[in-house]
């Protein structure tokens, strides 16, 4: 079973008085545990394709299966459902929450679950995740304690902490240095050995080298979608 | 399938995370926080202020009424006659103890009647002590008329009445200034008007606590001070006494009647009227009175002091909650990319709803907490005020049901005034959120 399959996915906004085209027609398949690079562009409708896939955002027209289901038209609790459970976010940005310590941001995810009621269950699962990329010895700092590649590291526990089938990553090394960047793109590709497909979207050649499949966009089309 | 009882748990497991975080935002900008809750602040402390005020006034009316013998007494007392009947005055014989009889015999509803023939008021003494003070005939129903007990001894009996005895019940006031505070003056003699009589009993003493709202006011011994003074005073002789010995004719000063409740006034007042007309030969020579209109004019100043100063605390509250709704839609502004996170973790819009109405909640409760601490302080400065003027102590006591009530509306005003901001939370789109700087 594939990961997720696109069928003619389209989507239009309407910008004054014309439509603008940000996807325009996309058939793509994601198998499970494999690592995507989105190269394009900004305007070529990579992000539009992975707000779509994380479930941030519905397609005008066309389907898509995830997991083997239809999720072409799902309500807005449901796709929260599937942010919480099956997919996970990285931004170039990173988006912890200032005031909550590293702890606490990996356990958010977890607090719109129903199978983590307790604090303690939160924690157990956050340290295990923070423990994954190397940040369980600073659980109790806020985010401004840490350097880019910390925070970075702290925003994919988080992503981590649901066990998600796919991570999906907006630019992750676009705000760090050259040292971080080898450490979060060697994380991602650890992370994509043990299982989980990797959405990786960025303009950069030399990032989306570390994937083995490279999926070129423009005009909101398919340009090119090679493996290495 | 989700039963009632685990979505119950799910609303308490989504409801604590919320609570602490709405605490958390508000220890963070603390003087943001004190600034927004100043308006429910005041408002809960005014509200409880202004209600505890009022709620003492009107059990201070209420002891007012009681000590004028409830609002079940009526009164019947001489009138003088209008202008066009006074060449008929002498076709009346004025209130006599014939009115009682009749009165008795034809108004069912009136339980009691007293009559009541005053002497004057007179130069009692005792032993070189003497005092002035009201002497006053009447007989046993003057006691349940007048809603009083003898706290020692007995009251007047009819054998006194046949026997015209020389026998009296005095108020603890006269008890006092004759014969000192703990002396016990039963059986002993006062003169009035040369004539000795045996006191037989001293009557209840009213309590002199004043325009007190103290629910559990000290009692202050001896009826000295206070409004309730002149009920504690006066000398009782039986009335057929006073009508031979002193006034020497059978006129009374007046009547006391007792209905069993408020509502037998309606009917028992123009039947009392009717009655009284018909013995007096249709001369107009009394006037029939009760604490109906007392009360009634009391109850008009209650409901505008209630509307008057509810309103003013309700304004508060009202400008509170549009403090609380003020801040909450500037704290979601600043927090638009925070919300773009919890959404894209997977927070529904219900979730982010709930998060921004707790912090409300939150704000005007612990607001609610502050303003009932300061309602305390208000009422101590108030009664500090109030003692100072009206020495005798006038005090408002914190009701913990006002309090609550306080407390509840500043809840419910954080509630309203999040509702708004929640909405706007819970609409905004992830995407954009999430790009928001």
């Amino acid at each position: 079973m594939s990961l997720a399959v696109l069928q003619g996915v389209r989507k239009t906004y309407r910008m004054g008085e014309e439509d603008v085209h940000a996807l325009a027609g996309v058939d793509l398949t994601f198998e499970q545990n494999e690592f995507t690079a989105i190269l394009g562009p900004s305007g070529s409708g990579k992000s539009t394709l992975m707000h779509i896939l994380g479930f941030m955002d519905v397609p005008t027209s066309g389907r898509i299966q995830f997991e083997g289901e239809d999720v072409s038209a799902l309500s807005s609790d449901r796709r929260a459902w599937y942010r919480s459970h099956r997919v996970g976010f990285i931004f170039q940005s990173f988006n912890l929450l200032p005031r909550l310590t590293v702890l606490e941001n990996a356990t958010l995810p977890l607090l719109y679950r129903d199978d983590f009621p307790d604090a303690a269950s939160r924690d157990a699962a956050a340290k295990k995740a923070l423990d994954r990329v190397g940040m369980s010895h600073r659980l109790t700092h806020r985010p401004t304690e840490l350097s880019g590649g910390e925070r970075q590291r702290v925003a994919i526990a988080r992503a981590l902490v649901g066990r998600p089938a796919l991570i999906l990553a907006d630019e992750p090394t676009g705000n760090l240095d050259s040292r971080n960047v080898d450490r979060i793109l060697q994380l991602l590709g650890e992370l994509n050995r043990e299982g989980i497909a990797i959405l990786l979207v960025t303009h950069d050649l030399a990032v989306a080298a570390h994937a083995r499949r490279i999926i070129t966009m423009r005009d909101g089309c398919v340009q090119e979608d090679k493996r290495t | 399938m989700r039963s009632g009882g685990q979505a119950n748990m799910r609303l308490l497991d989504r409801l604590r995370p919320a609570i602490s975080n709405g605490l958390r935002e508000l220890l963070a900008s603390k003087v943001r926080s004190i600034l927004s809750m100043s308006g429910i602040i005041l408002g809960v402390a005014s509200l409880v202020a202004m209600v505890t005020v009022v709620q003492g006034m009107v059990g201070n009316f209420r002891q007012f009424v009681d000590a004028m013998g409830g609002i079940e007494k009526i009164t019947v007392s001489k009138e003088a006659l209008p202008r066009e009947q006074q060449h008929l005055a002498d076709q009346s014989e004025g209130i006599t103890l014939r009115d009682v009889k009749l009165l008795r015999a034809t108004v069912p509803s009136v339980q009691y009647v007293s009559p009541e023939a005053d002497v004057g008021w007179e130069r009692v003494s005792r032993d070189g002590k003497e005092i002035n003070t009201v002497v006053r005939g009447c007989t046993s129903d003057y006691l349940p008329v007048a809603r009083r007990w003898v706290d020692q001894g007995r009251f007047l009996s009819d054998l006194d009445q046949l026997v015209r005895a020389d026998v009296c019940v005095i108020g603890s006031a006269v008890a006092e200034d004759l014969f000192g505070a703990n002396a016990d003056p039963l059986g002993q003699t006062v003169k009035v008007r040369g004539r000795n009589f045996v006191v037989v009993g001293v009557l209840n003493n009213i309590e002199s606590t004043g325009v007190s709202i103290r629910p559990s006011g000290g009692r202050s011994k001896g009826g000295g001070g206070g409004m309730w003074r002149w009920r504690n005073s006066g000398v009782y002789i039986p009335l057929e006494t006073a009508l031979l010995k002193f006034t020497g004719n059978d006129k009374l000063t007046g009547l006391g009647l007792r209905v069993p409740s408020a509502e037998a006034l309606a009917d028992a007042v123009p039947q009392i009227t009717r009655t009284l007309l018909q013995s007096h030969n249709g001369l107009q020579d009394f006037r029939v009175d009760t604490n109906e209109e007392t009360l009634d004019e009391f109850r008009k100043t209650e409901s505008a002091f209630t509307l008057s100063l509810g309103g003013v605390a309700a304004i508060s509250l009202f400008v509170g909650g549009i403090g609380i709704m003020n801040v909450m839609l500037a704290s979601i502004n600043e927090r638009i990319r925070e919300i773009g996170v919890r959404k894209s973790v997977g927070a529904r819009a219900s979730d982010i709803f709930l998060q921004f109405l707790a912090e409300a909640a939150v704000i005007a409760s612990v607001g609610g907490f502050i303003g009932l601490a300061v309602s305390a302080i208000l009422l101590a400065v108030m009664n500090f005020i109030l003692s100072a003027v009206v020495p005798g102590g006038v005090t408002a006591a914190l009701n913990p049901w006002v309090m609550f009530g306080g407390f509840a509306s500043s809840v419910t005003i954080g509630l309203l005034a999040g509702v708004y901001p929640a909405v706007r939370a819970a609409r905004l789109d992830p995407i954009e959120a999430l790009r928001h700087e």
